[in-house]
């Protein structure tokens, strides 16, 4: 398939990488769409899984959602691999670049020399796009930075086949097939109403209830010579929401710029609209509640468990509220 | 006040690197726009301080003779003992005994070399491990 890459930024890298890819191959995908048609909204809380000795917090579905949900609601056909062969894995990459193929990649964010030596942590799931290689240097197009970028192969390569969590085992895909005439507007009702459920969902650590249970489990912080724990406690809880690629609030500016894009969709404006200020309400509450957690960091003297943990409530009253009324569209 | 306002401070972790956000603009449409926020900023910090303390507690066990050189080299590359078990491919418990200096000098040539690979080191700089020189 011919292709007309344009390298941009974005907020979110697997987001920003399908945007990318399925606008390059002809059919029209803003972030925003992408982000809200595979339903990727969401919030994680589970205390049993440990992250560097924190618990596993998220402000979004899985990573690899995105891609793998993509080629199914819109109908695309997706290639994907996966190597157990570094050498094959480069081979192919190659051949598929120097053939014209734009590919998008799972990379371990550690190993990418481009990024600041502060970001580099081992954070295994960040996308990017290959769109060509000379000599030894791939040539990139990653979504979180203004402008294009090059990596050597070898140490492109040590990213894709990272170890730990979420290993990427070089991972690829790349679309085949996307098909013209997509019904915008009940893939979209489809995908607000499946997130509408996740959110609203019974299950005490996800959603709204999710963000509660963290809520009440900051509200039993106690300072008692835990001073290195809290504050690292509390910050991580910022980093999975501010840093982790989530272009501010926890991902939830981004859900809203979607909702208001459907509304060109024929879907019911007024529920769009509302839930879409609400969702910005519990971005910005999520922000304060983010400063609170700095702030108290700073100086655990002014550290008041229950006001931070007040304000992560007033954000998930937000979001009850909106994807209740969502959950009707 | 705007309905989401962007903040514009500094933030050195992002080595002059812009990120973006969504916002809206004066029409009420959404855009991206750059940001720079000393939140994040704070964040970051914190996470990178706290490998420098752990790596300061590993050196004063290894001089004491408790850990071993692998627990320094570990927080130099940002790993938990999770990570650094799936990347040498050895279950966790094997490895936190490898991290104890009296269970590291008897680790054979074959081990040393698929540690040393993983922190992109030699087996000498892991054997006789010398911090500061």
């Amino acid at each position: 398939m011919e292709n007309n890459f344009n390298h941009s930024q974005f907020a979110h890298c697997e987001s920003g990488v399908i945007s990318t890819l399925i606008s390059s191959y002809g059919l029209k995908l803003s972030e925003p769409m992408a982000f809200g048609i595979t339903s990727t909204l969401s919030f994680v809380f589970i205390p049993l899984v440990k992250i560097n000795g924190m618990p596993l917090i998220a402000y979004r579905d899985l990573p690899k959602n995105i891609v793998k949900k993509i080629s199914k609601v819109l109908n695309i056909k997706m290639n994907k691999k996966v190597y157990s062969n570094k050498e094959e894995a480069n081979d192919e990459l190659t051949s598929l670049v120097n053939d014209g193929n734009l590919v998008g990649l799972q990379t371990s964010v550690f190993y990418l020399p481009y990024f600041p030596k502060d970001m580099r942590f081992h954070f295994n799931a960040h996308n990017l796009l290959v769109y060509g290689k000379e000599n030894n240097d791939y040539l990139i197009s990653d979504p979180v930075f203004e402008e294009e970028v090059k990596c050597n192969e070898n140490e492109l390569n040590k990213a894709r086949f990272a170890k730990g969590a979420f290993a990427p085992k070089g991972f690829i895909y790349y679309p085949d097939e996307i098909p013209k005439d997509i019904d915008f507007s009940s893939i979209i009702k489809k995908a607000i109403k499946k997130n509408a459920k996740s959110m609203l969902t019974p299950f005490p650590f996800a959603g709204v209830k999710g963000m509660n249970k963290l809520a009440k489990k900051i509200s039993t912080l106690k300072r008692n010579n835990n001073d290195r724990f809290l504050k690292n406690y509390l910050t991580h809880i910022v980093r999975m929401q501010e840093e982790i690629g989530t272009g501010g609030g926890g991902f939830r500016f981004l859900y809203a710029a979607f909702l208001s894009e459907s509304k060109q969709y024929n879907l019911d404006e007024k529920i769009l609209d509302e839930a879409s200020a609400l969702l910005i309400k519990s971005g910005n509450t999520l922000r304060e509640f983010a400063l609170l957690c700095v702030t108290a960091s700073k100086n655990l003297d002014k550290f008041d468990a229950k006001v931070i943990a007040q304000k992560l409530e007033e954000a998930s009253s937000y979001e009850k509220e909106a994807f209740t009324l969502l959950k009707k569209i | 006040m705007k309905e989401i306002e962007v903040p514009k401070e500094e933030n050195k972790t992002l080595d002059g690197m812009q990120k973006v956000m969504y916002t809206k603009d004066s029409q009420g449409d959404f855009i991206t726009e750059n940001y720079g926020s000393n939140i994040e900023e704070f964040a970051t910090k914190t996470a990178v301080d706290e490998y420098e303390l752990l790596k300061e507690e590993a050196l004063l066990d290894i001089k004491n003779g408790v850990s071993s050189p692998i627990c320094f080299f570990m927080y130099e590359n940002r790993m938990d003992l999770p990570t650094l078990a799936s990347m040498v491919g050895m279950f966790a418990f094997r490895v936190k005994r490898h991290l104890q200096m009296k269970h590291f000098k008897k680790l054979n040539e074959k081990l040393l070399q698929k540690y040393a690979d993983t922190f992109n080191i030699s087996i000498d700089e892991l054997r006789n491990f010398k911090h500061g020189k």
